[in-house]
């Protein structure tokens, strides 16, 4: 519509504006409507090849974006307002475009709920009393609400495909270091990636186009050619062996879930896959929780040492005298108790005398997995599971105590981040009315056969372009 | 009981790099306070760090040139600690594997050559500068991420004079290299020594003070020596020695204490997560080493062979500059390295530090200079006259063939008109041939003298002496 010069750039960021407004789940930070709207008057003509221009778009807080406060959705944060654009910012200005403002998440990407940042509860607009899962939560649920079809996200656990599955939506992991980071606030670099929010597969593979490459800001980004992955979803390019967990499926206990992921195979043997039972050993799943958390707590501290108040960020009240004084004045206020939780994991596990105990031992677990992984993918083309395994709980229903003997299935998605394997998550079912996900995991770098795998899929359930109305 | 010190020595040499070590900021001194910065300088959230190649190329250079073995695979670990002066929270730095591992310096001390073992030597970056002022403290984050290699020594050294020497060999590796500039009084080059007293004969390690704030080569002498003494009066007197860090206090000659080490910071390494290790292929390393320049010890072995003495080749070598124009005059041909070096090290030095020059501010070319000299060498002017046209070049830069024409300074070699003044002045010196006949041999200098004075010095005296004895030498006489 808008090459045929139907709809103008600023149309759509009005009622993208517009939309804003109606927002019941909390889902926004910092705003640049002044910004969009002159961006919009900008475009006049959109020419076929140019997919996303004058498209309006959200990014989460936790991207750099020049004259944009950007917080993370964290008080130590407040009023910081970078200034360079990350680089998948700068990307998607040139490809024309529109950033309308910034999305909440859990307080520096760390948390699956959409519960903790400093905006409060960012909820699901399938059912208000839910979450939306997170971090990537206030992305998640600004696209469920039709507000826009297309948001950052970004994943180091789960944080884009956990909240897509609860959302309805398509949640895209890439491979690791197929999209500079530079920009991105950091949570566990060695798992941190960029991620996003579309509606279908198709528009996903456009963005993917768009944002791949290597940059020379991010030494991690790889300098592998480029590809138009809309070719693999347009010209159904997959591959066609697709295997599951034994493990996984046996735990599935909800029946819905379990009947849309078995008819899933199902179709999709008659589309011509080999579908594939693989006896993963229990032990390496049930070890990705505690060597996740571990890895990432420890990153996580380390990254977020820069957060001390003394170049930007909230000031120290409280008069201090002492540099230590200062900084811990701002911390002690700037973080929440989850946030400091985690940092002193981390801190505890690198301790010299935990480190090899701890922290050397959760990476050596972490090259076990993969290795059991690649093994995997040696014989098989993808790594099929639903996204979640229950429908999101009630926000009442939570509890910030750590549970002692987590479930796997809750953790299963962390295996894309320990590999940097590319991952998606799209729509699967719904459950008393609520969207829940499958996913799909491929080999590093075979980011366009997992694409044209959950094209397949997205043909097979005909689950895409959701919206809600909030109730 | 009888004592003897080991000294190891960490020195940080800030590499002279265009940019910093992890970021595209350039490094240069003295600008406006933060001006030299880009956001991730200031640890701004979402920056990276990317590996500076050229601090790389440096590092191999240095530590090739301390006969280290070369990493084939860079990687960098975080070092994480608080402070103001380091914005991330973490220094990016080589705790695990180091780029260089392994080598020795050869230092010569009273003409015998010590061999010092160097342990590790990794690239790291540098931190905001502080300043302190009565109620504030200011940040100044030009030089912080400057790129550093620090320098660790095995503890092979046992003695004030030898703690000198070695940071003055490292000093002139990593200067003649290019790599750095070396200069101690303004930080480009910082040193910690650590020094410790054992049992004469014993294998262990005694407790180890660390000395800083060393800021020239005297220093560390000054230091070293004190901290022995002070070790040695402590243990005598039946005392032990506390872990301290102290520094070296100018005015009062002596270290004092700066803070005790009681429990040593964890500084929880790991492996830096967003620089993926760097493979260094051969042909890199090869490129790095093959296009490092002349180490001071190549130049000593050259030099000696060109007849120069110990005292003008360590002259020499002491300003690097002076080496490559003594060496581009050898190459151009020059006949008498030994007039060269005077005209170096005493008449242009002289002139150049006299009006606050540098060699860069010459006025004339290589070529003339190569062309005084053979012309001095070939005792067409004398050894005063050479000085008169040098000064002229210094001032004006002409050539100095040109010059000598000018002033009509060309020695007359000419017998026909040296004989003309020869017989001038015996004619009226009857007294002086009388005494040279009678076996004053100074007699004999005195006509000489009266011959080039009378020719306006422009007579080659060696011509003048000849002719004279030619004519006044008694018959029969072996004289």
């Amino acid at each position: 519509m808008l090459v045929k010069g139907e709809v103008s750039a600023t149309q759509l960021v009005e009622e993208c504006i517009a939309l804003v407004e109606t927002d019941k789940c909390n889902s926004f930070e910092a705003m640049c409507f002044e910004d969009a709207r002159k961006e919009a008057s900008k475009i006049t003509k959109v020419e076929e090849d140019e997919f996303l221009k004058g498209i309006p778009y959200f990014a989460k807080d936790n991207y750099s974006t020049k004259g944009v406060e950007t917080t993370a959705s964290s008080n130590i944060l407040n009023g910081y307002v970078p200034t360079y654009d990350a680089t998948v910012v700068s990307k998607l200005r040139r490809a024309g475009m529109i950033q309308v403002g910034h999305t909440t998440m859990d307080e520096l990407a760390m948390g699956g709920t959409g519960t903790t940042g400093h905006k409060g509860n960012t909820t699901n607009p399938y059912d208000r009393e839910r979450i939306i899962g997170g971090s990537s939560c206030g992305s998640a649920a600004a696209l469920a609400q039709g507000i826009a079809p297309f948001a950052l996200g970004s994943d180091t656990g789960d944080s884009v495909r956990k909240p897509a599955s609860y959302a309805g939506l398509v949640g895209l992991k890439p491979t690791w270091g197929r999209i500079s980071r530079f920009g991105l606030f950091p949570f566990a670099p060695s798992m941190d990636t960029v991620g996003f929010f579309t509606r279908n597969v198709l528009d996903a593979s456009y963005v993917l186009s768009t944002l791949s490459g290597h940059d020379n800001h991010d030494m991690s980004s790889s300098a592998r050619k480029k590809e138009k992955y809309q070719e693999y979803v347009l010209k159904h390019k997959s591959l066609k062996k697709v295997g599951y967990f034994k493990a996984v499926m046996d735990g599935i206990i909800d029946p819905v879930i379990k009947k849309a992921f078995v008819n899933l195979l199902e179709e999709m043997k008659k589309k011509g896959y080999e579908v594939i039972e693989y006896d993963f050993k229990e032990e390496l799943l049930d070890a990705l929780y505690p060597t996740y958390m571990i890895i990432s707590c420890a990153e996580a501290g380390s990254n977020n040492a820069n957060l001390d108040g003394v170049r930007f960020g909230p000031s120290a009240m409280n008069n201090p005298q002492t540099y230590k004084e200062y900084m811990t004045d701002c911390r002690t206020r700037g973080f929440s108790d989850l946030i400091k939780r985690r940092f002193v994991i981390g801190s505890f596990a690198l301790l010299a005398e935990n480190q090899p105990e701890m922290f050397n031992r959760a990476q050596k677990a972490r090259r076990l997995i993969v290795n059991a992984l690649n093994e995997f993918f040696d014989s098989i083309d993808y790594l099929i599971s639903p996204s979640a395994f229950s429908i999101p709980k009630k926000i009442k229903d939570l509890s910030t105590a750590w549970s002692t003997h987590p479930d796997f299935l809750d953790n299963i998605l962390t295996i894309g981040n320990f590999g940097g394997y590319p991952s998606i998550t799209l729509p699967l079912c719904f459950d008393q009315g609520m969207p829940i996900g499958v996913n799909i995991t491929g080999r590093c770098f075979e980011d366009g056969h997992v694409l044209a795998c959950a094209q397949d899929v997205e043909e097979i359930t005909n689950l895409h372009d959701l919206v809600t109305e909030v109730k | 009981m009888e004592y003897e010190p080991v000294i190891g020595i960490e020195i940080h040499v800030e590499l002279k790099t265009k940019s910093k070590m992890f970021s595209s900021a350039p490094c240069t001194f003295g600008e406006a306070p933060n001006s030299q910065t880009v956001p991730f300088d200031l640890a701004m959230p979402g920056t990276m760090p990317v590996v500076n190649q050229e601090a790389v190329i440096y590092g191999i250079k240095i530590c090739s040139a301390m006969h280290m073995n070369i990493a084939r695979t860079l990687y960098f670990d975080r070092k994480n600690y608080f402070y103001p002066d380091l914005p991330k929270g973490y220094q990016i730095t080589q705790q695990f594997h180091p780029i260089g591992t392994k080598g020795y310096v050869e230092l010569v001390i009273d003409g015998k050559t010590i061999k010092v073992g160097v342990d590790n030597a990794h690239l790291e970056e540098d931190t905001a500068k502080q300043v302190h002022l009565s109620d504030v403290s200011l940040l100044n984050f030009n030089r912080c991420g400057t790129p550093l290699l620090e320098i660790v020594s095995d503890p092979d050294m046992h003695t004030g004079q030898e703690a000198m020497k070695y940071v003055e060999t490292i000093r002139e590796i990593v200067t003649y290299l290019g790599c750095s500039d070396g200069k101690m009084e303004n930080g480009s080059m910082r040193c910690d020594i650590n020094i410790s007293l054992r049992p004469k004969g014993s294998t262990t390690l005694g407790t180890k003070s660390e000395c800083k704030n060393l800021n020239t080569i005297a220093n560390i002498g000054s230091a070293v020596d004190y901290e022995i003494k002070r070790q040695t009066e402590i243990l005598e007197s039946g005392g032990s020695v506390d872990q301290e860090t102290r520094r070296w206090d100018e005015a009062l000659k002596r270290t004092v204490l700066m803070r005790k080490k009681t429990n040593a910071i964890d500084y929880k390494y790991f492996r830096e997560p967003n620089i993926v290790p760097i493979d260094l292929d051969e042909g890199f390393i090869y490129d790095a080493v093959h296009s490092m320049n002349k180490l001071p010890n190549q130049y000593r072995v050259e030099f000696r062979q060109l007849g120069l003495t110990d005292y003008q080749i360590e002259e020499l070598l002491s300003d690097r500059e002076f080496v490559l124009v003594f060496e581009d005059c050898i190459k151009l041909g020059v006949k008498s390295p030994e007039i060269l070096w005077n005209f170096l090290m005493v008449e242009i030095l002289g002139y150049l530090n006299k009006n606050e020059q540098t060699l860069q501010d010459l006025k004339f070319s290589r070529d003339a200079l190569v062309s005084l000299v053979n012309i001095v060498h070939a005792g067409k002017i004398n050894s005063r006259q050479a000085k008169e046209v040098l000064a002229i070049m210094l001032e004006e830069g002409a050539d100095p063939v040109k010059i000598i024409k000018d002033k009509g300074l060309e020695q007359v070699s000419d017998t026909g008109a040296i004989e003309n003044f020869v017989d001038e002045v015996l004619a009226c010196n009857a007294q002086s041939i009388a005494d040279y006949q009678k076996g004053k041999d100074r007699a004999l200098g005195y006509l000489v003298g009266q011959v080039l004075k009378a020719s306006h010095g422009k007579a080659n005296p060696t011509l003048a002496k000849e002719l004279i004895l030619k004519k006044i030498r008694p018959c029969g006489s072996n004289k």
